[in-house]
């Protein structure tokens, strides 16, 4: 579906990535909240709806009761819950709410406080707890493995993902881990599941992240300028598919990506080979691969070979999670999707200090990029953004 | 007063069958849509696939092809057995996969395309004022 109406980011906020034992997700939303609005130059008055993403349970109607210090406006607010999808969610709401005509400028916003320690996704009570498999990163192992076997994949290649993400997050001052790595270090950290180490998995961070969104033809009625504005070229959410490997796994099945990927390139009439800025789910090194495989931005089985080559760090062709991506900026689940936003739209308008990609197409800052959000369920979404 | 055998029962009843009284024996089970041959692993009301609701529930063995496998050396929370374990990913003929331990192999055995019998693993009680015991699926190497 391509609708008539565009969409345009009209600002992006961030609270910093990293822990922040004195903070409620309220006090960590509010800031990123405040500061989009100030760059996307309106009022909360103007704001029609909102969209909240977040997982962990920590009271009820969050969006609600993080806003009201912002003023009680009575706007339609909704908590959103779609695994680590969850910011992407909200902004895909916001983005079919003003391009369906309902509302015509919209905050989508998500936050998180992950606890520690590895991720389990099925519930307490569930008798498969017992087979050890409830467990992301022994999936992304799993992952990892096969890709290794079937594509003779260097364990090196797999780290260099991690060693890229670290450099990228040091020149980030919102990332939560700001330290160099080498290949070397990255592989004798400790195992979490084999060929997986610490440094290959994404940290569980705190952290938020807002967006803006308004309808091109009505930003003007309030008083935003479109001067700093990015367009929404396609914005697509996708459920599991049916693979007899089981879709009831997100990460068993390495290539479900794809499935939202061609709607995304069908609703843009943008193809892989167009894209100047990627940011694709790296919660652990074998996702960046598996993931660009899956969008078409390198061709299956040649990911490892792209990381290997240096292709996807700043200075590449296919310049990747520029900011640290999860694995680095790290990964506050409800507020990553809307993070990948902010880095695309910040690097667009040329504001990304000290790791700005400059196009080798145009000489400057990128013009299209692509977003790309991974979550169990299985949930998957894909945003094409355009300057 | 003899000793009464503990009742083995499945903990995971629309993916695993005890074959018999004692259940030593066991069979994964799932469903197969009459219309277009897709199976999945676990009983499910309609095909994934096309949404029929012509499915029929089905054995679907204890054999399989090892597909992927890791060992495990952080293990996920609340995880009650040994550190490390092994996990193994196990493609059924059917073509349905099925993720759990593999227990009794070296871990240095594993590979890839190796083939894999279903292993019966007790699990605890279900209450403790019966005698049942829980039996989830896990896997080992056929030798």
């Amino acid at each position: 579906m391509k609708p008539g109406r565009k969409v345009v980011v009209l600002g992006v906020g961030l609270h910093p990535f990293g822990r922040f034992p004195d903070l409620g997700l309220p006090e960590l939303a509010r800031p990123a909240v405040a500061q989009a609005l100030d760059d996307a130059d309106v009022q909360w008055k103007d704001v029609q709806a909102a969209y909240f993403g977040h997982v962990y349970y920590q009271g009820m109607s969050l969006g609600e009761v993080t806003l009201r210090s912002i003023g009680l406006s009575g706007i339609p607010v909704i908590n959103v819950e779609n695994a680590c999808s969850s910011g992407s969610t909200a902004f895909w709401q916001a983005y079919w709410g003003i391009a369906s005509g309902v509302f015509d400028l919209a905050l989508a916003f998500g936050a998180e406080k992950v606890p520690r320690g590895p991720v389990a996704v099925n519930s307490d009570d569930d008798p498969e707890r017992f087979t050890g498999a409830d467990h992301m990163m022994a999936a992304y192992a799993l992952k990892a493995q096969r890709y290794i076997h079937k594509h003779s994949a260097s364990l090196e290649s797999l780290a260099e993902v991690a060693v890229k993400a670290h450099d990228n997050a040091i020149l980030n001052p919102n990332s939560h881990y700001k330290k160099a790595f080498t290949v070397a270090e990255v592989l004798e950290s400790r195992p979490i599941a084999d060929p997986l180490t610490l440094y290959q998995c994404c940290p569980t961070s705190e952290g938020a992240a807002a967006a803006i969104l308004c309808a091109e033809e009505e930003a003007a009625r309030f008083g935003a300028g479109l001067g700093r504005s990015v367009s929404i070229e396609a914005s697509v959410l996708a459920s599991g598919t049916y693979s007899p490997q089981g879709s009831d796994h997100a990460a068993l099945n390495p290539y479900r990506a794809e499935f939202a990927a061609r709607q995304a390139y069908e609703m843009s009439s943008l193809g892989p080979g167009d894209m100047e800025l990627i940011q694709v789910h790296d919660a652990a090194t074998i996702g960046e691969i598996e993931h660009m495989e899956a969008l078409g931005i390198v061709k299956e089985g040649e990911g490892w070979v792209a990381s290997s080559a240096g292709r996807t760090r700043i200075g590449g062709d296919i310049p990747t999670n520029t900011d640290g991506g999860l694995l680095a900026m790290g990964h506050p689940f409800g507020a990553s999707g809307i993070r990948m936003v902010h880095e695309v739209v910040t690097q667009m308008r040329g504001e990304a200090t000290g790791r700005q990609v400059i196009s080798p197409r145009s000489g400057g800052p990128p013009r299209v990029g692509i977003a790309h959000c991974s979550g169990a369920g299985d949930v998957t979404t894909v945003h094409i953004l355009k300057r | 007063m003899p000793v009464s055998q503990p009742c083995r029962v499945s903990a995971s009843p629309s993916k695993l069958k005890l074959l018999d009284q004692a259940g030593a024996q066991g069979t994964l089970l799932g469903s197969r849509c009459i219309l277009c041959d897709s199976h999945t692993f676990g009983a499910v009301p309609s095909c994934q696939a096309c949404y029929s609701t012509e499915v029929e529930s089905v054995e679907l063995g204890a054999e399989g092809t090892l597909y992927s496998y890791t060992i495990v050396r952080t293990p996920p929370p609340g995880w009650q057995g040994e550190v490390p374990y092994l996990l193994g990913q196990v493609e059924l003929p059917q073509g349905p996969h099925v993720v759990s331990q593999v227990v009794d192999c070296p871990p240095e055995h594993l590979h890839i395309g190796m083939k894999m019998l279903l292993h019966l693993d007790e699990v605890g009680s279900s209450d403790p004022n019966n005698d049942e015991v829980m039996v989830i699926f896990k896997w080992r190497p056929i030798v």
